[in-house]
Protein backbone atom coordinates (compact mmCIF):
# COMPACT_ATOMS: atom_id res chain seq x y z
CA UNK A 1 0.00 0.00 0.00
CA UNK A 2 2.77 2.18 1.24
CA UNK A 3 6.04 3.39 -0.83
CA UNK A 4 9.06 5.68 -0.37
CA UNK A 5 9.62 8.13 -3.34
CA UNK A 6 13.01 9.78 -3.74
CA UNK A 7 12.15 13.48 -4.27
CA UNK A 8 14.54 16.38 -5.18
CA UNK A 9 13.44 19.73 -4.67
CA UNK A 10 14.25 23.34 -3.79
CA UNK A 11 13.03 24.43 -0.01
CA UNK A 12 12.84 27.76 0.75
CA UNK A 13 12.97 28.59 4.56
CA UNK A 14 10.86 32.23 5.39
CA UNK A 15 12.58 34.74 8.09
CA UNK A 16 9.91 34.33 10.33
CA UNK A 17 11.47 30.42 10.85
CA UNK A 18 14.92 31.17 11.51
CA UNK A 19 14.07 30.07 15.03
CA UNK A 20 13.73 27.32 14.61
CA UNK A 21 16.52 24.33 13.29
CA UNK A 22 17.12 23.95 9.79
CA UNK A 23 16.04 20.00 10.11
CA UNK A 24 13.25 21.04 11.47
CA UNK A 25 12.35 24.02 9.48
CA UNK A 26 13.42 21.77 6.58
CA UNK A 27 10.98 19.10 7.47
CA UNK A 28 7.84 21.42 8.30
CA UNK A 29 8.34 22.93 5.03
CA UNK A 30 8.02 19.73 2.90
CA UNK A 31 5.60 18.32 4.84
CA UNK A 32 3.65 21.37 4.40
CA UNK A 33 3.66 21.22 0.55
CA UNK A 34 3.48 17.41 0.30
CA UNK A 35 1.31 15.93 2.85
CA UNK A 36 -1.99 14.46 1.76
CA UNK A 37 -1.74 16.19 -1.90
CA UNK A 38 -1.56 13.95 -4.92
CA UNK A 39 1.42 13.88 -6.96
CA UNK A 40 0.59 12.76 -10.73
CA UNK A 41 1.33 8.96 -11.77
CA UNK A 42 3.05 8.95 -7.76
CA UNK A 43 0.45 8.57 -5.45
CA UNK A 44 -1.19 10.41 -2.30
CA UNK A 45 1.76 12.19 -0.13
CA UNK A 46 1.37 11.01 3.33
CA UNK A 47 4.69 12.84 5.37
CA UNK A 48 8.51 13.15 4.92
CA UNK A 49 10.14 9.74 5.86
CA UNK A 50 14.22 10.83 5.91
CA UNK A 51 16.08 13.72 4.68
CA UNK A 52 18.95 12.20 2.31
CA UNK A 53 20.62 15.40 1.63
CA UNK A 54 20.92 19.44 2.05
CA UNK A 55 23.15 22.13 -0.03
CA UNK A 56 24.22 25.33 1.57
CA UNK A 57 21.25 27.82 2.36
CA UNK A 58 21.92 30.56 0.01
CA UNK A 59 20.04 33.96 0.64
CA UNK A 60 18.88 35.25 -2.94
CA UNK A 61 18.78 38.81 -3.75
CA UNK A 62 15.84 41.07 -3.18
CA UNK A 63 13.59 38.43 -0.65
CA UNK A 64 14.86 37.18 3.05
CA UNK A 65 14.17 33.46 1.73
CA UNK A 66 17.06 30.74 2.92
CA UNK A 67 17.19 28.30 -0.77
CA UNK A 68 18.11 24.90 0.04
CA UNK A 69 18.36 22.23 -2.17
CA UNK A 70 17.17 18.55 -0.63
CA UNK A 71 16.56 15.00 -1.16
CA UNK A 72 14.41 13.27 0.71
CA UNK A 73 12.19 10.38 0.67
CA UNK A 74 8.54 10.83 0.84
CA UNK A 75 6.01 8.64 2.29
CA UNK A 76 3.09 8.02 -0.30
CA UNK A 77 -0.03 5.76 -0.66
CA UNK A 78 -0.05 4.00 -3.87
CA UNK A 79 -1.18 0.10 -3.87
CA UNK A 80 0.05 -2.02 -6.26
CA UNK A 81 -1.93 -3.92 -9.29
CA UNK A 82 -3.93 -6.81 -7.36
CA UNK A 83 -3.14 -6.02 -3.86
CA UNK A 84 -5.33 -6.36 -1.61
CA UNK A 85 -6.75 -3.42 1.16
CA UNK A 86 -9.20 -3.00 3.98
CA UNK A 87 -11.55 -0.13 3.03
CA UNK A 88 -15.35 1.14 4.14
CA UNK A 89 -18.43 1.04 2.10
CA UNK A 90 -19.25 4.54 1.45
CA UNK A 91 -22.36 4.67 -0.68
CA UNK A 92 -23.72 2.50 -3.56
CA UNK A 93 -25.54 3.44 -7.02
CA UNK A 94 -26.63 1.35 -9.25
CA UNK A 95 -23.19 1.23 -11.43
CA UNK A 96 -21.44 -0.30 -8.43
CA UNK A 97 -19.95 0.49 -4.77
CA UNK A 98 -17.63 3.55 -3.19
CA UNK A 99 -15.45 2.90 -0.67
CA UNK A 100 -13.20 4.80 1.14
CA UNK A 101 -10.27 4.58 3.72
CA UNK A 102 -9.97 7.28 6.40
CA UNK A 103 -7.15 9.22 4.20
CA UNK A 104 -8.46 8.03 0.80
CA UNK A 105 -12.05 8.86 -0.67
CA UNK A 106 -11.66 7.85 -4.34
CA UNK A 107 -12.18 3.94 -4.87
CA UNK A 108 -14.72 2.59 -6.30
CA UNK A 109 -16.09 -1.22 -7.57
CA UNK A 110 -18.06 -1.29 -10.57
CA UNK A 111 -21.37 -3.54 -10.82
CA UNK A 112 -18.80 -6.16 -12.77
CA UNK A 113 -16.30 -6.21 -9.92
CA UNK A 114 -18.92 -7.64 -7.84
CA UNK A 115 -19.39 -11.74 -7.67
CA UNK A 116 -22.10 -13.25 -9.83
CA UNK A 117 -26.00 -13.25 -8.57
CA UNK A 118 -25.23 -9.66 -7.38
CA UNK A 119 -28.14 -7.63 -7.29
CA UNK A 120 -29.28 -4.41 -6.86
CA UNK A 121 -32.21 -3.24 -4.26
CA UNK A 122 -33.30 0.01 -5.32
CA UNK A 123 -35.63 0.05 -2.29
CA UNK A 124 -32.66 0.05 -0.12
CA UNK A 125 -30.13 1.03 -2.33
CA UNK A 126 -27.85 -1.43 -1.28
CA UNK A 127 -26.21 -4.81 -3.45
CA UNK A 128 -27.03 -7.93 -2.01
CA UNK A 129 -24.98 -11.36 -2.44
CA UNK A 130 -27.38 -13.99 -3.23
CA UNK A 131 -25.74 -17.02 -3.31
CA UNK A 132 -26.98 -20.79 -2.90
CA UNK A 133 -29.97 -19.44 -0.03
CA UNK A 134 -28.12 -17.33 1.98
CA UNK A 135 -28.73 -13.52 1.42
CA UNK A 136 -25.65 -11.18 1.93
CA UNK A 137 -25.71 -7.32 2.12
CA UNK A 138 -23.01 -5.24 1.81
CA UNK A 139 -24.21 -2.73 3.96
CA UNK A 140 -22.97 1.10 4.15
CA UNK A 141 -19.75 1.19 6.86
CA UNK A 142 -18.89 -2.08 7.05
CA UNK A 143 -15.48 -3.01 6.37
CA UNK A 144 -14.56 -4.29 3.14
CA UNK A 145 -11.03 -6.20 1.86
CA UNK A 146 -10.91 -4.90 -1.97
CA UNK A 147 -8.53 -5.87 -4.90
CA UNK A 148 -6.77 -3.22 -6.29
CA UNK A 149 -7.16 -3.27 -10.51
CA UNK A 150 -6.50 -0.19 -11.66
CA UNK A 151 -5.92 3.82 -11.44
CA UNK A 152 -6.76 6.52 -12.79
CA UNK A 153 -5.04 9.73 -12.90
CA UNK A 154 -6.76 13.49 -13.91
CA UNK A 155 -4.45 16.35 -13.60
CA UNK A 156 -6.12 19.27 -11.68
CA UNK A 157 -4.98 21.58 -14.07
CA UNK A 158 -7.37 24.45 -14.16
CA UNK A 159 -9.48 24.82 -17.29
CA UNK A 160 -9.04 28.39 -19.06
CA UNK A 161 -11.86 31.18 -19.39
CA UNK A 162 -14.53 29.82 -21.77
CA UNK A 163 -13.87 30.73 -25.47
CA UNK A 164 -17.81 31.60 -26.35
CA UNK A 165 -19.30 33.61 -23.10
CA UNK A 166 -22.82 31.45 -23.53
CA UNK A 167 -19.98 28.06 -23.30
CA UNK A 168 -21.19 26.62 -19.49
CA UNK A 169 -18.09 25.81 -17.72
CA UNK A 170 -16.94 22.14 -17.35
CA UNK A 171 -17.96 21.81 -14.09
CA UNK A 172 -17.50 17.88 -13.11
CA UNK A 173 -14.30 17.47 -10.93
CA UNK A 174 -12.85 14.31 -11.31
CA UNK A 175 -10.72 13.02 -8.12
CA UNK A 176 -6.74 13.60 -9.15
CA UNK A 177 -6.40 9.93 -8.26
CA UNK A 178 -9.36 7.03 -8.72
CA UNK A 179 -9.00 3.43 -7.70
CA UNK A 180 -10.79 0.72 -8.68
CA UNK A 181 -11.05 -2.18 -7.54
CA UNK A 182 -13.02 -5.47 -7.21
CA UNK A 183 -14.45 -7.85 -4.77
CA UNK A 184 -15.36 -11.03 -7.01
CA UNK A 185 -13.30 -13.76 -5.15
CA UNK A 186 -12.49 -15.98 -2.07
CA UNK A 187 -11.63 -13.69 0.80
CA UNK A 188 -12.70 -10.82 -0.78
CA UNK A 189 -16.00 -8.46 0.17
CA UNK A 190 -17.11 -7.56 3.66
CA UNK A 191 -15.09 -9.19 6.31
CA UNK A 192 -17.30 -10.49 8.43
CA UNK A 193 -18.08 -13.18 5.98
CA UNK A 194 -15.12 -14.71 6.10
CA UNK A 195 -14.60 -14.84 10.21
CA UNK A 196 -14.33 -18.34 11.26
CA UNK B 1 10.09 19.65 -7.79
CA UNK B 2 12.17 16.39 -9.47
CA UNK B 3 11.36 12.70 -8.38
CA UNK B 4 14.18 10.82 -8.85
CA UNK B 5 12.73 7.50 -7.82
CA UNK B 6 9.41 7.12 -8.04
CA UNK B 7 9.52 3.39 -6.02
CA UNK B 8 13.01 3.83 -3.89
CA UNK B 9 11.40 1.42 -1.38
CA UNK B 10 8.04 -0.63 -0.35
CA UNK B 11 7.02 0.03 3.14
CA UNK B 12 4.76 -2.54 5.34
CA UNK B 13 2.27 -1.10 6.65
CA UNK B 14 3.50 -1.42 10.01
CA UNK B 15 6.45 0.59 9.04
CA UNK B 16 4.76 3.20 8.24
CA UNK B 17 2.12 2.90 11.42
CA UNK B 18 5.54 3.16 13.73
CA UNK B 19 7.05 6.03 11.83
CA UNK B 20 3.79 7.97 12.40
CA UNK B 21 3.32 7.04 15.90
CA UNK B 22 6.91 7.88 16.50
CA UNK B 23 6.29 11.07 15.11
CA UNK B 24 3.09 11.80 17.17
CA UNK B 25 4.68 11.32 20.48
CA UNK B 26 8.11 12.92 19.24
CA UNK B 27 6.07 15.97 18.39
CA UNK B 28 4.28 16.23 21.21
CA UNK B 29 7.22 16.12 23.51
CA UNK B 30 8.89 18.61 22.08
CA UNK B 31 5.87 20.78 21.78
CA UNK B 32 5.89 21.05 18.18
CA UNK B 33 3.27 22.07 16.11
CA UNK B 34 2.95 20.48 12.81
CA UNK B 35 1.44 21.66 9.44
CA UNK B 36 -2.35 21.46 9.48
CA UNK B 37 -2.56 19.19 6.70
CA UNK B 38 0.05 16.69 7.99
CA UNK B 39 -1.81 16.66 11.62
CA UNK B 40 -5.12 15.80 10.28
CA UNK B 41 -3.67 13.20 7.81
CA UNK B 42 -1.30 11.63 10.52
CA UNK B 43 -4.58 10.84 12.55
CA UNK B 44 -6.61 9.59 9.78
CA UNK B 45 -3.89 7.20 8.85
CA UNK B 46 -3.47 5.78 12.03
CA UNK B 47 -7.11 5.45 12.78
CA UNK B 48 -7.20 3.38 9.26
CA UNK B 49 -4.57 1.13 10.23
CA UNK B 50 -5.50 0.40 13.34
CA UNK B 51 -9.24 -0.21 12.21
CA UNK B 52 -10.74 -3.82 12.67
CA UNK B 53 -9.98 -6.63 10.70
CA UNK B 54 -6.18 -4.84 10.32
CA UNK B 55 -3.81 -6.34 12.14
CA UNK B 56 -2.65 -3.65 13.99
CA UNK B 57 -5.81 -3.11 16.18
CA UNK B 58 -4.31 -4.02 18.87
CA UNK B 59 -1.10 -3.36 17.89
CA UNK B 60 -0.37 -0.91 21.65
CA UNK B 61 -1.49 -3.99 23.82
CA UNK B 62 0.11 -6.87 22.08
CA UNK B 63 3.28 -5.89 20.37
CA UNK B 64 2.78 -8.52 17.47
CA UNK B 65 4.39 -6.62 14.88
CA UNK B 66 7.95 -6.32 15.87
CA UNK B 67 10.78 -4.92 13.08
CA UNK B 68 12.36 -8.89 14.15
CA UNK B 69 9.17 -10.15 13.24
CA UNK B 70 9.83 -9.63 9.19
CA UNK B 71 12.96 -11.59 9.35
CA UNK B 72 11.56 -14.16 11.13
CA UNK B 73 8.75 -14.53 9.07
CA UNK B 74 11.23 -14.75 5.74
CA UNK B 75 13.31 -17.75 7.77
CA UNK B 76 10.46 -19.80 9.00
CA UNK B 77 8.91 -19.73 5.34
CA UNK B 78 12.06 -20.62 4.08
CA UNK B 79 12.46 -23.91 6.30
CA UNK B 80 8.96 -24.80 5.35
CA UNK B 81 10.01 -25.86 1.78
CA UNK B 82 7.61 -24.53 -0.01
CA UNK B 83 6.91 -25.91 -3.76
CA UNK B 84 6.54 -22.68 -4.96
CA UNK B 85 8.06 -19.32 -3.99
CA UNK B 86 6.87 -16.51 -2.44
CA UNK B 87 6.69 -13.32 -4.64
CA UNK B 88 8.11 -10.14 -2.44
CA UNK B 89 4.43 -8.53 -2.72
CA UNK B 90 2.89 -11.47 -1.47
CA UNK B 91 5.12 -11.62 1.40
CA UNK B 92 4.74 -7.73 1.92
CA UNK B 93 0.37 -8.89 1.84
CA UNK B 94 0.84 -11.37 3.83
CA UNK B 95 2.84 -9.07 6.45
CA UNK B 96 -0.26 -6.27 5.67
CA UNK B 97 -2.95 -8.89 6.35
CA UNK B 98 -2.25 -11.33 8.37
CA UNK B 99 -4.60 -13.62 6.94
CA UNK B 100 -5.86 -16.71 9.04
CA UNK B 101 -7.68 -19.08 6.79
CA UNK B 102 -6.61 -20.46 3.28
CA UNK B 103 -9.27 -18.33 1.81
CA UNK B 104 -8.02 -15.10 3.10
CA UNK B 105 -4.50 -16.31 2.20
CA UNK B 106 -5.34 -16.51 -2.09
CA UNK B 107 -6.10 -12.93 -1.56
CA UNK B 108 -2.11 -12.12 -0.76
CA UNK B 109 -1.23 -14.88 -2.66
CA UNK B 110 -1.71 -15.51 -6.38
CA UNK B 111 -3.02 -18.48 -7.75
CA UNK B 112 -2.59 -20.06 -4.73
CA UNK B 113 -4.76 -23.45 -5.51
CA UNK B 114 -2.51 -24.16 -8.15
CA UNK B 115 0.61 -23.56 -6.46
CA UNK B 116 0.28 -24.84 -2.55
CA UNK B 117 -1.20 -28.28 -1.93
CA UNK B 118 -3.71 -27.52 0.90
CA UNK B 119 -1.32 -29.02 3.92
CA UNK B 120 1.02 -26.48 2.58
CA UNK B 121 -1.78 -23.74 2.86
CA UNK B 122 -2.39 -24.58 6.12
CA UNK B 123 0.90 -24.50 7.03
CA UNK B 124 1.47 -21.08 6.11
CA UNK B 125 -1.61 -20.10 8.01
CA UNK B 126 0.44 -21.33 10.91
CA UNK B 127 3.54 -19.92 10.30
CA UNK B 128 1.73 -16.26 10.19
CA UNK B 129 -0.34 -16.62 13.36
CA UNK B 130 2.92 -18.25 15.06
CA UNK B 131 5.31 -15.10 14.16
CA UNK B 132 2.65 -12.34 13.69
CA UNK B 133 0.05 -13.70 16.24
CA UNK B 134 -4.17 -13.65 15.74
CA UNK B 135 -6.95 -11.69 15.88
CA UNK B 136 -8.30 -13.44 18.95
CA UNK B 137 -5.99 -12.71 22.28
CA UNK B 138 -3.52 -15.84 21.34
CA UNK B 139 -2.63 -17.04 24.73
CA UNK B 140 1.04 -18.36 22.80
CA UNK B 141 2.46 -14.45 22.73
CA UNK B 142 5.76 -14.30 21.82
CA UNK B 143 7.75 -13.27 24.11
CA UNK B 144 8.96 -10.07 22.43
CA UNK B 145 6.60 -8.43 23.93
CA UNK B 146 8.71 -5.60 25.92
CA UNK B 147 10.77 -5.00 23.10
CA UNK B 148 10.53 -1.47 22.02
CA UNK B 149 9.76 -1.34 18.37
CA UNK B 150 11.96 1.43 16.42
CA UNK B 151 11.76 1.46 12.60
CA UNK B 152 14.91 1.31 10.83
CA UNK B 153 15.06 1.42 6.34
CA UNK B 154 12.02 0.72 4.42
CA UNK B 155 12.07 -2.95 3.54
Amino acid sequence: MFLLTKISDLVQIKPEDFNKQSCIAIEDNINAKYANKVVQKIGLCICLWDILWTSEGLIGHGTGLVNVNVEFRMVVFRPFKDEVMIARIVSQTQEGINLATDFFHDIFVPYTELPDNTEFEPAEGLWVWKEDDQVMYYDNNEMVRVQVIAEEWHDQTPNGPPKDASEEPISRVRPPYQITGSMKGPGLGCYLWWEE
Amino acid sequence: MKIVESQAALLSNYEVYQHLVDQQKRNKAQGRRVPGNLATLMTEVITYLREKPGPLEKQEETHAYTPEAFPRLLEKLREANLSSELAKGEVLSIMNLRPSSSALLSTAIEDMEERFSDEEQQKIVDIIAEVLGRNEPAADMEDDADAVPSVENGA
